[in-house]
C-alpha cells in the first residue's frame, strides 16, 4: 500500500504516469509495522476519548462502531447495499472506460479534433457532478440508472481528457521506426501505439476510478438510490449513529479495496514500464 | 592579477601548516566491504591537485568524505587543521552532474548567489558578487538572467563553477566536472580552470578518471588504485606554469608523466616521485 | 502539441467552432420543447439572466458560496502543504502514518456530512471544515510526493554550501515540490466545489447549492438548469483563476518541460 495521489494535470499538461514513490531499501520491516500499528492504536484511542467525552451518543466509540459493523455483516440487507454500490460503481466505471478511452485516443490522434474539443471538455469537466444530480434525480428517480448517469457524467472527464493527452505522447521515434520498417497501420496501432499510450491512460483511469466510487456513494447518499450511501443517509435520519458510522467505515474500506485492486491491475498491465521496474517496497 | 583576492594562508608553502586539506589514514567501508583504505595525502595552499583512478575505484566516495558530506569509517580529514565531520565553510564543490545540481526554478544569477545568501550576505552585495563570479567564467549579464536549463552543458558547468567561486572558498573540490561534456568544451573548461586557479591563487582538488586531464591540469597527481582503493603514488608534475592543449600534450615530458600515472593506476607500482 | 500561431484567428476559430455549434444545436433542437425536464434553451438563458446576472441576487446566491469555498479551500491548501512538507521530510513519520492516512482519505467527504452536522451543527463553520477536510487529502498526498521527489542531489548541494533549513525549505524544497503541489491543489479545488454544493443543501444559508436544491424542490426546472449553468461557469472561472496563478508560479517548469519535449 502506498500514498497514491489523485492528479491529472500539472500546468495544463497532465502528469506522465502514476508512479509509486521510491523507497530506499529498508533493513527491517519490524519497527515500521510496530510504528504503523502504534499510530492506528493512537488514532483509535483519540476516537474513543472523543466519544466518551462528548454528550452521550453523539459520537459512537470505536468498539460500538466495529460491533455494529460486524453485526451488520451477518445481515442480508448489508450485503445487498454493498452489492448495489459495487455494481453501480462497476457499471459506471466500465462505461466511462469503454467510451472515454477509445474516444479520447481517437481525438488525441488528430490535432484538429484536440483543439476543437478543448474548450468544450474544459468547461464540462469543471461542472461539479453534484450539479446535475437534482435533474437526473427528477428524470430517473432514486434508482440505479440515476446513479450510473450521474457517476458516468462526472467520472468520464479525467479518463477522457487523459486519453486525449496519452495519444499525443507516442514516442515519435517509434513512429519513425514503424514507418521505416513499413509496418502495417493496424499492427502499429495495436502493438506500438496502444501499449505506449497505456501508462498515460492508466493515470486517468486511476483518477476516474477514485472519482467513480466517490460519486457512486455521493449519488446514493443524496439521491436515495439503494446502496451504501443510502444506508448512511437512512441511518442519519433514524438517528442511528453507530449504524451511520459503520456504513461510513464500509465506504472507506471499499475505497481502500478499489485502490489496492487498481494497483494490482496496473502492475500486471504495466510490468514492463520503468516505474514498476525499480524495486517497489511495500 | 587577482580579481577576487586570495584565500587565507599564513604559512609558507611546503610546511605542513600550509595544508589546506589533509587526509590521514582515511578508510571507508560500505556494507561490510572496504572501499577505501589508508588514504594519506595533503593539498597545500595554492596547489592544483588531481585525484585520478579507474572508474568504480571509489573516487566519488573519497570526495564525499573530503567534502564533509560523508563521515569516513576510519581515519580523518582535516581542513585547515580542523577535523572535518560535516561540510565546513570555505569549501566549495562542483558536482559532476551540473544540470541536476543547479536549481531549475532560479535564474543563473540566483543560483550563483545561493551560497552567499545562505551565508548571510545581503541581497544587493550577493548579486554583485555573483555577477562578478559569472564574469570570471566568461558569462555575461544576459546569461545571468536566464534559467540554467536554457544553457548548453558547458555553460551550465561554468555556472556551477561560478557558484563555487562566488563565496571565495579556501578549497575548491571538483567531482569529475568535465566528464559529461564534449571534447571541445572539455578543453575550454580545463584551460579556464588553469587560468582561474592561477589568477585567483585557488587551491583546487579535482577528481577525474581521465589521465591526460589530470596530468595537464595539476601540480601533483595522486594516483589511486586497488581494491580497497589506496594511494598508489603521488606524482609531481613539472610541466611549467604556461600550458597549452596541443603543445604541452605533445611533449615527451607529458608522455612520460602520462605513462607513469597510467602504470600506477593499472597496478604496476611506479617509483616514488 | 504545438500549433503554429502564424495567424491568431485560425487557432481561436478552431477552439470556438464546436462549442458554438453545440450551443446552437441545443437551442434549435429544444426551441419548441414541451418536455418538463428539458425546457427550451431560451428559457434556461432567461432564468440564468434573472437569477445570476442580477447584482441583488448575486449577493444572496453567490457570495455565501464564494466565502465558503474560499475559506475551506484556503484552509485545506495551507494545512495540506504544511503537513505534506512535514511528512515528506520525515520519512519515518510518513511511513508510520501511511495506513491511517490511507483509511482516512478513502472516506468520501460527502459521507461525512451527517457526522459533521451532528458534531458541528449546520452553520458556516461546519461547512468550511467539511470542505477543508475533504480537500485536504489530495494536497497532502501530492505535497508528500512532491517533497520526496525533489532532486536528491540538491540535498548535497545545500549541505556543501551550508544552506540553512529555512532557506532550504523556501528555495529548494517548496519550489522543487511545487509542480506536484499544484496538481494536488487543482484536484482539491474540484473537491471543494462538490462539497460546497452539498453542504449548502442544509442549513439554508443561501448559496448556489441551496438555490439548486430549492429549485428542484419547487419544480422550477428552468431555474434548476440555470443554477447548473451557473455552477459550471463558477467552476470554470475558478479553474481559470487557478491556472493563471499556476502559469505564473510554475513558469519555469512549463518552459523547462517544453524544452525537454522539443529536444526529444
Amino acid at each position: 500500500m502506498d500514498m497514491t495521489h489523485d492528479d491529472v494535470s500539472t500546468v495544463d499538461v497532465p502528469d506522465a504516469v502514476a508512479t509509486r514513490p521510491e523507497r530506499s531499501a529498508r533493513s527491517g520491516r519490524g519497527p515500521i509495522i510496530v510504528a504503523q500499528t502504534g499510530v492506528i492504536i493512537l488514532a483509535l484511542l483519540v476516537w474513543w476519548c472523543a466519544s466518551a467525552m462528548l454528550p452521550a451518543g453523539i459520537v459512537p466509540g470505536p468498539l460500538d462502531t466495529f460491533g455494529t459493523l460486524v453485526a451488520l455483516t451477518t445481515t442480508v440487507p448489508f450485503w445487498g447495499a454493498v452489492a448495489e454500490t459495487v455494481w453501480s460503481f462497476g457499471v459506471s466505471l466500465v462505461l466511462c472506460i469503454v467510451i472515454g478511452v477509445p474516444l479520447g485516443l481517437a481525438i488525441g490522434s488528430s490535432r484538429i479534433a484536440t483543439q476543437s474539443t478543448r474548450l468544450v471538455f474544459d468547461f464540462l469537466r469543471t461542472i461539479p457532478p453534484i450539479a446535475i444530480l437534482p435533474l437526473v434525480l427528477l428524470v430517473f428517480g432514486p434508482t440505479f440508472e440515476m446513479v450510473v448517469v450521474v457517476v458516468a457524467l462526472g467520472a468520464i472527464w479525467p479518463i477522457l481528457i487523459q486519453a486525449v493527452y496519452a495519444a499525443g505522447q507516442g514516442e515519435a521515434l517509434l513512429k519513425d521506426m514503424a514507418a521505416s520498417f513499413r509496418i502495417p497501420r493496424a499492427w502499429y496501432v495495436t502493438r506500438i501505439f496502444l501499449p505506449g499510450a497505456l501508462p498515460f491512460v492508466m493515470t486517468g483511469v486511476r483518477v476516474g476510478t477514485t472519482v467513480c466510487l466517490l460519486l457512486t456513494i455521493t449519488a446514493e447518499l443524496l439521491g436515495g438510490a439503494p446502496g451504501v450511501g443510502a444506508e448512511i443517509a437512512e441511518a442519519q435520519v433514524a438517528l442511528d449513529n453507530p449504524q451511520m458510522y459503520a456504513y461510513v467505515m464500509v465506504a472507506a474500506i471499499l475505497g481502500l479495496l478499489v485502490n489496492l485492486g487498481f494497483w494490482a491491475v496496473q502492475r500486471r498491465l504495466l510490468h514492463w514500464h520503468a516505474s514498476n521496474r525499480t524495486g517497489t517496497a511495500s | 592579477m587577482s580579481i577576487m583576492g586570495s584565500p587565507q594562508t599564513d604559512s609558507p608553502v611546503g610546511s605542513s601548516e600550509a595544508s589546506i586539506l589533509a587526509a590521514d589514514g582515511l578508510g571507508h567501508s560500505y556494507r561490510e566491504r572496504d572501499v577505501l583504505a589508508g588514504i594519506d595525502f595533503d593539498v597545500r595552499a595554492g596547489e592544483f591537485v588531481c585525484l585520478v583512478g579507474p572508474s568504480g575505484v571509489g573516487k566519488t566516495t573519497l570526495l564525499r568524505c573530503l567534502s564533509g558530506l560523508q563521515r569516513s569509517s576510519s581515519g580523518e580529514v582535516r581542513f585547515r587543521g580542523a577535523r572535518m565531520t560535516e561540510p565546513l565553510p570555505g569549501i566549495a564543490l562542483v558536482f559532476q552532474d551540473y544540470s541536476r545540481s543547479l536549481l531549475p526554478w532560479s535564474s543563473v544569477a540566483a543560483n550563483v548567489e545561493l551560497p552567499l545568501r545562505a551565508g548571510g550576505v545581503k541581497r544587493a552585495e550577493a548579486r554583485a558578487e555573483a555577477l562578478r563570479a559569472l564574469a570570471l567564467v566568461g558569462l555575461d549579464d544576459a546569461v545571468a538572467r536566464m534559467y540554467p536549463w536554457q544553457l548548453s552543458g558547458g555553460m551550465q558547468q561554468r555556472v556551477a563553477i561560478a557558484r563555487a567561486l562566488a563565496s571565495r572558498p579556501s578549497l575548491l573540490l571538483m567531482d569529475e566536472p568535465f566528464a559529461s561534456v564534449d571534447a571541445y568544451t572539455r578543453a575550454d573548461l580545463e584551460d579556464l580552470m588553469r587560468r582561474l586557479q592561477r589568477e585567483l591563487s585557488l587551491t583546487v582538488l579535482l577528481v577525474t578518471h581521465d589521465i591526460d586531464e589530470a596530468v595537464y591540469l595539476s601540480d601533483r597527481v595522486i594516483a589511486l588504485n586497488g581494491r580497497p582503493a589506496a594511494v598508489a603514488d603521488i606524482v609531481k608534475v613539472r610541466l611549467g606554469a604556461e600550458r597549452d592543449q596541443v603543445e604541452t600534450k605533445s611533449t615527451p615530458a607529458f608522455a612520460d608523466l602520462r605513462a607513469r600515472v597510467h602504470d600506477l593506476i593499472r597496478g604496476s607500482r611506479g617509483m616514488a616521485s | 502539441m504545438r500549433t503554429i500561431r502564424s495567424h491568431w484567428l485560425g487557432p481561436v476559430a478552431l477552439e470556438m467552432w464546436l462549442p458554438l455549434v453545440l450551443v446552437a444545436t441545443w437551442w434549435f433542437v429544444s426551441a419548441g420543447s414541451t418536455s418538463v425536464y428539458f425546457p427550451p434553451l431560451s428559457s434556461i438563458f432567461a432564468s440564468f439572466a434573472r437569477d445570476w446576472l442580477n447584482p441583488a441576487q448575486l449577493d444572496r446566491n453567490l457570495l455565501p458560496s464564494l466565502q465558503l469555498i474560499g475559506a475551506g479551500y484556503a484552509l485545506a491548501v495551507v494545512s495540506g502543504i504544511v503537513c505534506g512538507v512535514l511528512l515528506g521530510l520525515v520519512d519515518t513519520l510518513e511511513q508510520a502514518t501511511r495506513p491511517l492516512l490511507e483509511v482516512l482519505r478513502a472516506i468520501p467527504g460527502v459521507a461525512l456530512l451527517p457526522i459533521f452536522i451532528v458534531l458541528f451543527g449546520i452553520d458556516a463553520q461546519m461547512k468550511v471544515l467539511l470542505i477543508a477536510f475533504g480537500s485536504f487529502w489530495p494536497v497532502l498526498l501530492n505535497t508528500v510526493d512532491g517533497v520526496r521527489g525533489v532532486e536528491p542531489l540538491l540535498r548535497d548541494v545545500s549541505r556543501v554550501f551550508r544552506v540553512g533549513p529555512w532557506r532550504r525549505l523556501a528555495q529548494i524544497i517548496l519550489p522543487g515540490a511545487s509542480p506536484q503541489i499544484f496538481a494536488g491543489a487543482r484536484t482539491a479545488l474540484a473537491i471543494s466545489l462538490i462539497i460546497m454544493v452539498v453542504a449548502e443543501t442544509v442549513g439554508g444559508n443561501g448559496g448556489i447549492g441551496y438555490f439548486l436544491l430549492n429549485a428542484q424542490r419547487s419544480f422550477a426546472i428552468s431555474s434548476m438548469w440555470g443554477a447548473i449553468l451557473a455552477l459550471g461557469i463558477l467552476g470554470y472561472l475558478l479553474n481559470i483563476l487557478f491556472r493563471i496563478v499556476e502559469r505564473s508560479v510554475l513558469r519555469w517548469h512549463r518552459l523547462q518541460q517544453s524544452r525537454l519535449e522539443s529536444s526529444r
